[in-house]
């Protein structure tokens, strides 16, 4: 990669506090405050779950003895924030604006002040949903039909405004995201430096890149359903998923689950995209199979739109639409198996350093692919309808998700800490992290694996009461663990150790390495160029 | 940058053919569902004119009422045994307890699904609105047959059972007309 030359005079005039961050439009800055908002929601969504836990330590009512219909409120709200207010922010608009503009020799994103749009929607659907929770959902405050929102119970069954302000917030951060997602699409299709070939593009603006596909013909289809709910909620109003007036519940699964899987590649795409970055810098050796790497996710992202009804087999399906749906789920084990095993041999033969990014990175290929087998599992149709709605798809959605995007996402939080911030993090604060978080999630979630007990349940019979216990004392390291992260945080910005522009060395070779650390308010005035035989 | 501005326009439209796609599925799902029976959606035909075949099954018939709906709603036979291709006459019966008239729709699905293509309704009180007086009750038929072709394809030869399941719900906003005794006699002298 070449060195970027003169674009450092006057560039650092940064705007006033109130212009520089409500009214931004720099990438980096919308970027932290994505980041932000993210780790705010995640307090927020952590907090819900650790109360969910905590009532699930022991049998009998503990908690929730006062409204016991606040558990599956609890439920619903830590699915949503986590997914669209926890996930999705720090991945997509976090890092995916801190670093896709930089890793293709782009000034900036395409449409900056779209961007502002984007961020500011979220904490405005944020509002949405915390004011859902106080306001009457019919028999009690908040509304608790899950994340999946099937209807009858969101519709007749919720009849107080709960339920709308979660229709209004999503659709606020569904539009923040189509923005989002049409902003990435075409800066990466338009604004790549000169020579940057889409080739030879690193794999985590790959990942953005399909991950912005995804989102753009994903979430409409989510906003539809969402806007026919509302209108079905209204007395007099449509019958789209009401069987009295013509319509089929039903319909509304087929929806939802037709956004609904290609959003779980949505949240798992980007991370995938780090971890790549993380493990070629710290083997010190380019990725292994670059091209199969990116045209992986591709396959992952085509194939996810094919493949829904498998959230659904209980519904009374013809057994030979299920044998589709089994067999074309089965086959996104194939690219994913292709991105596992170039992780392995990017690896193999590498001068490998264990650094806290890449303990995060191998950690996430542990996890990820215990929820990946737990998941060709579930796949098939006969397994499915019998651990359907049980901890056994708590256990393997969590393995994929609280493991493998949350430990993106903390791999990513590393990986570019000092480039993000100017400053290097402790390394013990940060070991402490990681070996807390990882000790603790899995001892939540393994055991739910074998509790046998059924989802959105809040109490359980005493001979889950041992599952159930080791499950819930994990919350103890995990929740310690985190109190790390902020301590790491806080030291980080009080020492102010300097990081210096590329403090991984041989290995990391994408362009954001080139630039100082943190990078200048503007960068690359002058394009860089990118020579034929530069790598990727 | 007009690149810019194209690629965002392009864009916006794939996300709005996605945005009227998800409103318009539910006429698409309702195509899907009557060409391939998903959900035990059941075949309509103006006529039977198929052959009979030497193979028969039992069709059972269950009923349902919708819980606003203050009806009494059953089948006058629990089951039949009808021949493949030969048309069968069931009668429901309904019985209106409220002291309202009252206009219901039933709808139906047969189990098992994948059959459900092959069962095929003639004449079906579950065709149109029916309006019932207070204390009124009305039988009802329903005249069937099972398509024969359902005997060429191996994958239905487990089939001897057939349910067909109706579900009354109440009609909010009937097309058919409630006219109560008193309204209807005054027209009467005005014509």
């Amino acid at each position: 990669m070449v060195a970027v030359p003169g674009d450092d005079h006057a560039h650092d005039h940064k705007p006033g506090f109130f212009t520089r961050w409500f009214l931004s439009t720099n990438h980096k800055d919308i970027g932290t405050l994505y980041l932000i908002f993210a780790i705010v929601a995640g307090v927020l969504g952590g907090y819900l779950s650790f109360m969910m836990r905590a009532e699930l330590g022991e049998p009998g009512i503990q908690i929730f003895d006062e409204d016991v219909r606040r558990f599956n409120v609890y439920a619903t709200m830590h699915g949503l924030i986590m997914i669209f207010f926890v996930v999705m922010p720090a991945l997509i608009g976090g890092f995916g604006n801190w670093f896709v503009p930089i890793m293709i020799g782009a000034p900036d994103m395409a449409f900056p002040r779209m961007n502002n749009l984007s961020f500011w929607l979220l904490p405005t659907a944020f509002a949405c949903l915390i004011i859902s929770f106080f306001v009457s959902g019919g028999d009690g405050d908040g509304f608790g039909g899950g994340w999946v929102m099937y209807p009858p119970l969101s519709t007749s069954g919720s009849p107080g405004p709960a339920f709308d302000f979660i229709i209004i917030g999503l659709l606020a951060a569904g539009f923040s995201s189509i923005f989002g997602a049409i902003n990435f699409i075409t800066t990466i299709l338009n604004m790549r430096a000169p020579g940057m070939t889409i080739h030879k593009m690193p794999l985590f603006a790959w990942s953005v890149l399909v991950t912005a596909f995804l989102l753009l013909l994903a979430l409409p289809v989510l906003a539809a359903s969402l806007f026919m709910l509302l209108t079905d909620r209204i007395p007099g109003g449509t019958g789209f998923f009401n069987p009295a007036m013509g319509g089929d519940p039903v319909m509304f699964q087929h929806l939802f689950w037709f956004f609904g899987h290609p959003e779980v590649y949505i949240m798992i795409l980007p991370a995938f995209g780090i971890v790549s970055h993380v493990i070629s810098t710290n083997s010190r050796k380019p990725v292994f199979g670059y091209l199969g790497m990116a045209y992986a996710m591709v396959a992952i992202g085509v194939v996810g739109f094919v493949v829904w009804a498998h959230h659904m087999y209980t519904v009374g399906m013809d057994v030979n639409l299920k044998a589709y749906f089994v067999a074309a789920t089965l086959v996104i084990a194939v690219p994913t198996g292709v991105k596992v095993f170039s992780w392995l041999a990017t690896m193999w033969g590498g001068s490998l350093r264990f650094t806290i990014p890449m303990q995060w990175a191998l950690a996430f290929i542990a996890l990820f692919v215990i929820g990946g087998v737990t998941g060709v599992m579930l796949a098939n149709a006969g397994f499915d309808t019998w651990a359907h709605d049980t901890y056994f798809v708590v256990a393997h959605f969590h393995y994929v998700l609280s493991m493998g995007a949350v430990f993106g996402i903390f791999c990513g939080f590393y990986y570019w800490f000092g480039k993000m911030s100017g400053y290097l993090y402790n390394k013990w604060l940060a070991g402490a992290h990681f070996w807390l978080f990882f000790i603790g999630v899995n001892m939540i979630f393994m055991p739910q694996h074998f509790i046998g007990m059924n989802r959105r349940h809040v109490d359980f019979p005493v001979e889950m009461a041992d599952g159930n216990w080791l499950s819930t004392m994990g919350i103890i390291p995990t929740g310690v663990g985190m109190l790390f992260f902020f301590l790491m945080l806080a030291e980080a910005f009080i020492r102010k150790r300097p990081a210096g522009d590329n403090y991984w060395g041989e290995g990391a070779t994408t362009l954001e390495w080139t630039l100082p650390s943190p990078p200048p308010f503007h960068q690359f005035n002058t394009l860089p160029r990118i020579s034929d035989d530069d790598g990727h | 940058m007009p690149r810019n501005r194209l690629t965002a326009i392009l864009l916006t439209l794939a996300a709005g053919v996605m945005l009227v796609g998800g409103f318009q599925f539910d006429v698409l799902y309702a195509k899907f569902c009557q060409i391939t029976g998903y959900g035990g959606t059941t075949g309509r035909a103006e006529l039977n004119d198929s052959e009979v075949l030497d193979r028969s099954v039992r069709v059972y018939f269950d009923s349902n009422v919708a819980p606003d709906l203050n009806w009494e709603f059953k089948p006058e036979q629990r089951y039949i045994d009808v021949s493949l291709g030969q048309s069968g006459l069931a009668y429901y019966q309904v019985k209106n307890r409220s002291n309202k008239p009252i206009v219901g729709t039933a709808n139906f699905n047969v189990t098992p699904i994948k059959a459900a293509p092959f069962f095929i309704k003639t004449e079906c009180f579950c065709f149109t609105e029916q309006l019932i007086r207070p204390g009124e009750k009305v039988v009802m038929p329903v005249l069937f047959f099972v398509d024969p072709q359902m005997d060429d394809e191996k994958r239905y030869d487990d089939i001897k059972e057939l349910t067909l399941s109706y579900t009354f719900f109440k009609v909010e906003n009937p097309e058919t007309q409630v006219i109560d005794k008193s309204a209807a006699q005054s027209r009467d002298e005005v014509n």
